[in-house]
């Protein structure tokens, strides 16, 4: 009986795991380009549900929601790049955390006002009905969406930065910056891209969570916490790393949840989070850099 | 007394007056003390967010721990307010502390990240420990007794202006001592602050600790003025409201923390009044138009900085007359005068105003003091030809590579020890070692007899090795003398607390003192109140010698200081050099100008490949036949060679 509800737990758990680690993963593309990423985030999460929303308000299927909502991701991360990180990059500080901060405050008091401050529940053709896995473990097929959409993306984007030749510039301005710019490479177009892309790859987050969460100003306020918990644990230099870390977080605090009380739920991300940087700064999968001069 | 100062006490009498404009007004009352308890908790913002140049998103947290800690000591515990307060204090400084020590390793959007999961488990205990808090539902408080006397609003608003008072002038004097210095000069190079062996680390966990008590002490007032708290008034919303008090008002700047607070706290109310915000909005807009104008010159058409500033009052204007409740956009009005003001005025207003007031009122320069006594500053050393620095077998590899092989080298007193080789040899690679920079693979590095722990260049600093670096590591924007004082590190003794009372006066006189003492060694005296940044290159590299004299060096390693200088410099630094030697301070020169190697070394040490391979006095260096290969190649047959040693500047 106890095993089979940790069992239980630990795959609901992993599924929100999964948009954790999607959504750090977006984190961990911007900051390899331009060691920035959007604080508002969680926002831009929040915004491209609800336009996915409204798309299939309006009447559009499913497979046309989606790309929708993935296209105005990539669009409102080319909008945080444009407005609130170019400037303050080229002043050579840390501006960008409190204006990616600003845009997103901007992002929620308009997403109250257009779409109201109300949860609404977010259409789905994918069953909620539970399958069972034997030993009175269950999990439903939106579950199991939202574990496929995440590693789909994430072969997609390895894919996109291994063979295509604008991912390897990309990755160019990543590795050397400087070099990349001496080889013609243009490192502003190149953070633009890892903006759109990471936009792209959160809309995916909002889009996969939204039917089993809902939709609301409010959405995103701790899936983002979590998600800024899993980068830093993994280390924001890795890719892979923060899957891991995604998805043991997602089943940590399922079963906290459980033993401790609902109110404990975000306790061991952050307990996780401190205990890293205590012990490991750099993150798990993360490397310390030798200091020149 | 000085101008500052009357106008700080001016300030200070206006606002202890107000009352008896808004005595009989409640809700007047009521907002006045609310700017001076935010005024505290942006002062301690400021350290963190101003002088330590990191996001910090915590502070909202602090004023919570504060306020929690001090409504349970009165409600639990019966305790009064002093006693209540400093409770608060307590707990925002063990737990900044707390804080500080994992998170201050990090930099940039790590830290901000640290800060901000420790705020979300702050209102996450607050709500969850229900048996002490009373979780969501909220604790009720009554204002305890000051010293024994019921405080009405007056007295708490002049309580509270009174502690915001002694907090200024304590802030004032910790900014302006040695500690304000060295986050100043952590900001432009943390390298040199490690490598002139200030404990950066520990006083940046000092001053985070401070900012976070300030919240505390804050949220403590913030509790006893509403008298009643709730865990979820202290959440993200709170935060952004703190940091944009900072940065409205103006970062690194006291004035600035005081107009935040007062924005921050008039501004909701400014907001639900149609017409002041239409008009706010209007002046906004035609600022941000006119400062437009001025910049329609600049190449490559308008800047990001002259148009983000339109377009934000722009839609504040448009929405001034769409929409239809305010209220319901406040947020987005929050957002929009944040954007303008951070794109558009990056200093805030108290930065803008500050910088316009010192060019229509030149500033007056602090008057030079006369030189100390250079023996006092620099005496000579008294042991004649012991040995001070010994390394045996040391090595350093970067992966796969050998950087240095085994290296062994002693430095007497008196001594200057020259260390050549080609490009690639392993000299860089060699001082970074003995100076702690990279941690040796094998090997000691001896010192006076007792070895160094290695891998540390404050440890390494605090032994007495003091370098200079090849690619120039100055704090940029202090001036000449206020980047030698930083590294006075024997003259600064006093401890935080009494600095901040206002003893450090005496100190700094000394330091200015010392200091310009050794700018005229290295002949900057004339440079002292020149800014780094605008001094010529040459200039630059003997200020790196000056500072690097600061720490009363034991052992001076200096990385090709004649690198790019013209020749006047080059004479200017052979008698510098001449000079250090009189002190008998012993000296490791890289150098590949091998007519200087000649003229000032006692000995030289030759590497090439990570490998030392001929050692001895310059003449035996110059005719060394390995030497000659090393740096040119072998050519067949001894004619070349020979040829080779005549073509040789040595």
């Amino acid at each position: 009986m106890q095993w089979m509800i940790i069992g239980q737990m630990a795959v609901s758990g992993a599924a929100m795991g999964f948009v954790y680690a999607l959504v750090a993963y977006g984190f961990q593309m911007t900051y390899a380009t331009s060691k920035s990423i959007n604080f508002g985030q969680g926002e831009l999460v929040m915004v491209s549900a609800f336009i996915s929303l409204s798309a299939s308000d309006m009447g559009l299927p499913y497979g046309l929601v989606v790309p929708v909502g993935l296209l105005s991701g990539a669009a409102l991360g080319l909008f945080v790049e444009r407005v609130a990180v170019r400037f303050a990059l080229a002043q050579k500080g840390e501006g960008w955390i409190l204006m990616t901060i600003i845009v997103g405050l901007f992002a929620v008091s308009a997403a109250e006002n257009i779409w109201g401050k109300d949860e609404r529940p977010f259409p789905t053709p994918i069953s909620r009905e539970s399958l069972d896995l034997g030993g009175g473990i269950s999990v439903t097929p939106v579950e199991l969406s939202v574990a496929f959409g995440v590693v789909l993306v994430m072969v997609l984007v390895e894919i996109f930065r291994r063979r295509t030749l604008l991912g390897k510039a990309v990755d160019a301005v990543s590795a050397d910056r400087d070099a990349a710019e001496l080889m013609g490479i243009s490192a502003t177009s190149a953070i633009a891209i890892s903006y759109a892309l990471s936009g792209a790859v959160a809309a995916l987050a909002g889009i996969l969570v939204a039917p089993i969460t809902s939709v609301g100003p409010t959405m995103a306020a701790t899936l983002i916490l979590k998600a800024f918990s899993v980068a830093v644990v993994a280390g924001l230099q890795s890719g892979s790393g923060v899957a891991v870390v995604g998805i043991s977080l997602g089943v940590l605090e399922s079963l906290a949840s459980f033993y401790l009380g609902s109110g404990w739920r975000e306790t061991p991300g952050l307990v996780l989070l401190i205990l890293a940087l205590a012990l490991r700064p750099n993150g798990i999968f993360g490397t310390a850099t030798i200091r020149k001069v | 007394m000085s101008k500052r100062l009357v106008t700080e006490a001016g300030a200070f009498a206006l606002m202890a007056m107000m009352p008896l404009f808004f005595g009989g007004n409640a809700y007047g009352m009521g907002l006045l003390t609310l700017v001076t308890i935010y005024a505290i908790a942006l002062i301690g913002l400021d350290v963190t967010v101003g002088y330590l140049g990191q996001v910090n998103l915590g502070q909202a947290a602090f004023m919570a721990l504060g306020a929690y800690a001090a409504g349970l000591a009165t409600m639990s515990l019966g305790w009064s307010m002093a006693p209540a307060l400093l409770a608060a204090v307590l707990v925002g400084l063990i737990a900044g502390a707390f804080l500080a020590l994992p998170a201050l390793r990090l930099e940039g959007p790590q830290f901000a990240l640290a800060t901000l999961s420790f705020a979300s488990l702050v209102v996450i205990l607050l709500n969850e420990l229900e048996s002490v808090t009373n979780g969501a539902q909220g604790l009720s408080l009554v204002r305890p007794l000051l010293f024994g006397v019921k405080l009405g609003p007056t007295g708490f608003y002049w309580t509270c202006l009174g502690l915001l008072a002694l907090l200024w002038l304590g802030m004032r004097n910790l900014l302006s001592s040695h500690w304000g210095r060295s986050f100043e000069a952590l900001r432009d190079s943390p390298i040199a602050t490690d490598a002139v062996g200030l404990s950066v680390y520990g006083r940046k966990v000092a001053a985070f600790a401070l900012g976070s008590s300030l919240g505390a002490l804050a949220g403590g007032l913030y509790a006893f003025d509403f008298q009643y708290l709730q865990p979820d008034g202290f959440r993200y919303d709170q935060m952004v409201i703190l940091l944009l008090g900072v940065v409205l008002g103006g970062r690194k700047s006291l004035w600035g923390a005081f107009l935040g607070a007062g924005l921050i706290v008039l501004l909701p109310n400014l907001l639900s009044s149609r017409p002041v915000f239409e008009t706010i909005a209007a002046v906004g807009l035609l600022v941000s138009l006119v400062a437009a104008w001025q910049r329609r010159g600049d190449p490559g058409g308008l800047p990001f900085q002259a148009v983000a500033p339109v377009v934000a009052t722009g839609l504040m204007v448009l929405g001034g007359f769409f929409v239809q409740s305010l209220e319901d956009w406040r947020k987005a009005v929050f957002a929009l005068i944040l954007f303008a003001v951070v794109v558009g005025l990056p200093e805030g207003v108290m930065g803008y105003v500050g910088r316009t007031l010192a060019r229509l009122f030149r500033v007056r320069r602090q008057p030079l003091p006369e030189p100390a006594d250079l023996n006092d500053v620099l005496p000579i050393e008294a042991d004649r030809g012991a040995v001070r620095l010994a390394v045996r077998g040391l090595s350093c590899r970067f992966g796969g590579l050998i950087a240095l092989a085994e290296l062994d080298l002693e430095v007497q007193t008196g001594e200057i020890h020259g260390l050549i080789g080609p490009n690639g040899s392993g000299k860089s690679t060699a001082i970074n070692v003995i100076s702690g920079l990279y941690p040796a693979a094998a090997g000691v590095v001896v010192l006076d007899g007792k070895v160094l722990p290695g891998g540390s260049l404050t440890r390494a600093a605090r032994a007495g090795i003091a370098r200079t670096f090849q690619n120039l590591q100055l704090f940029l924007e202090l001036t000449a003398l206020e980047n030698v004082m930083v590294a006075l590190r024997h003259v600064y003794r006093l401890p935080l607390p009494l600095i901040m009372a206002g003893f450090g006066r005496r100190e700094e006189a000394a330091a200015r003192a010392e200091a310009l003492a050794l700018l005229t060694l290295v002949g900057l005296g004339g440079y002292a109140g020149v800014k780094a940044a605008d001094l010529p290159y040459g200039t630059q590299r003997f200020l790196e010698i000056a500072r690097a004299l600061a720490c009363r060096p034991r052992l001076l390693i200096l990385d090709e200081p004649a690198a790019g200088l013209s020749s006047p410099d080059i004479k200017a630094l052979v008698g510098i050099m001449g000079r250090i030697h009189e002190r008998r301070i012993p000296v490791i020169l890289i150098e590949h100008h091998m007519d200087i190697v000649a003229r000032l070394c006692d000995r030289v040490t030759v590497l090439d490949g990570g490998k030392v391979i001929a050692s001895g006095t310059p003449e035996e260096i110059q005719n060394h036949p390995e030497v000659i290969r090393a740096y040119l190649g072998t050519i067949a047959g001894d004619r070349a060679s020979a040829a080779v040693t005549e073509a040789q500047p040595c």
